[in-house]
């Protein structure tokens, strides 16, 4: 796949604009899945996936040809999201808890404003439930958790991905299965 | 523990693990634990990219600007 891939690439430096386009059909669910986990919200999911190809392509012409691709691109899309996490912060912090509703956050609010909140635990199904645990990390911990546990990258793509120490890494991960064991041990 | 669930643990660390979790419930169920929430994550189903995603990402590549690139 990789040799299919930065035969492309080359395709592409050499003014193939639509070899580009193959390259995004390789890639497309891996980095919205990617975006999605990071997010949790498909509108914005996208949004960064979208921009994480159009970077590529912008700046394909500094992708070392001897590297491998999906960690080069891993590496923009994550940062993408990470920048999108912080930059929503400041406005509304969807990550925070709501007072007096024992776990939930903005995010299972906006879903279901109808519902009260042990409606919204009880209807809740498994998988929304650990998407919103998920994003209840802090955003450190979730990029290892995503890229080791549903991208299934390497301990050492994953360092390459986000530009850290191994050691570094594997703290994070670490950090983040406990977090994540305490909230779904009663599930 | 987390050696173990890296999958990175020496054979003699994980003997050491082994003696303790035999003797030590609560480590054993912190064990489990840990394992079940590895299941869950893994569990999340695979999510697919819109059936337009190429055809939109391909229409918003800025052309202008790359022809200029392709010239240096």
């Amino acid at each position: 796949m990789e040799e299919f891939v930065k035969s492309r690439i080359k395709q592409v430096l050499k003014g193939d604009h639509n070899a580009f386009g193959e390259i995004v059909e390789v890639y497309k669910d891996r980095i919205y899945q990617l975006c999605y986990r990071m997010l949790g919200n498909a509108h914005e999911a996208e949004d960064t996936s979208q921009e994480a190809f159009i970077r590529a392509y912008v700046n394909i012409d500094r992708f070392n040809i001897n590297r491998k691709f999906s960690t080069w691109l891993y590496r923009i899309a994550t940062n993408l999201c990470i920048d999108r996490i912080r930059k929503k912060k400041p406005d509304y912090f969807l990550d925070a808890e709501v007072k007096g509703t024992d776990g939930l956050n903005l995010y299972s609010q906006v879903q279901s404003k109808e519902m009260t909140p042990d409606e919204k635990v009880a209807k809740m199904e498994l998988q929304e439930l650990i998407q919103m645990e998920i994003l209840n990390l802090p955003e450190k911990y979730r990029s290892a958790i995503v890229l080791k546990y549903i991208e299934e990258l390497s301990l050492k793509e994953i360092s390459e991905v986000l530009d850290l120490p191994i050691g570094t890494v594997k703290t994070r991960i670490h950090r983040g299965r406990e977090v994540l064991r305490k909230q779904l041990r009663n599930i | 523990m987390h050696e173990y669930l890296d999958g990175e643990i020496s054979p003699e660390h994980e003997q050491i693990l082994q003696d303790h979790l035999a003797i030590c419930s609560d480590c054993k169920q912190d064990l489990h634990e840990l394992e079940k929430t590895i299941a869950l994550v893994q569990s999340m189903s695979h999510i697919k990219a819109s059936d337009d995603f190429t055809l939109k990402v391909m229409q918003n590549l800025p052309r202008e600007k790359k022809r200029v690139g392709i010239k240096r």
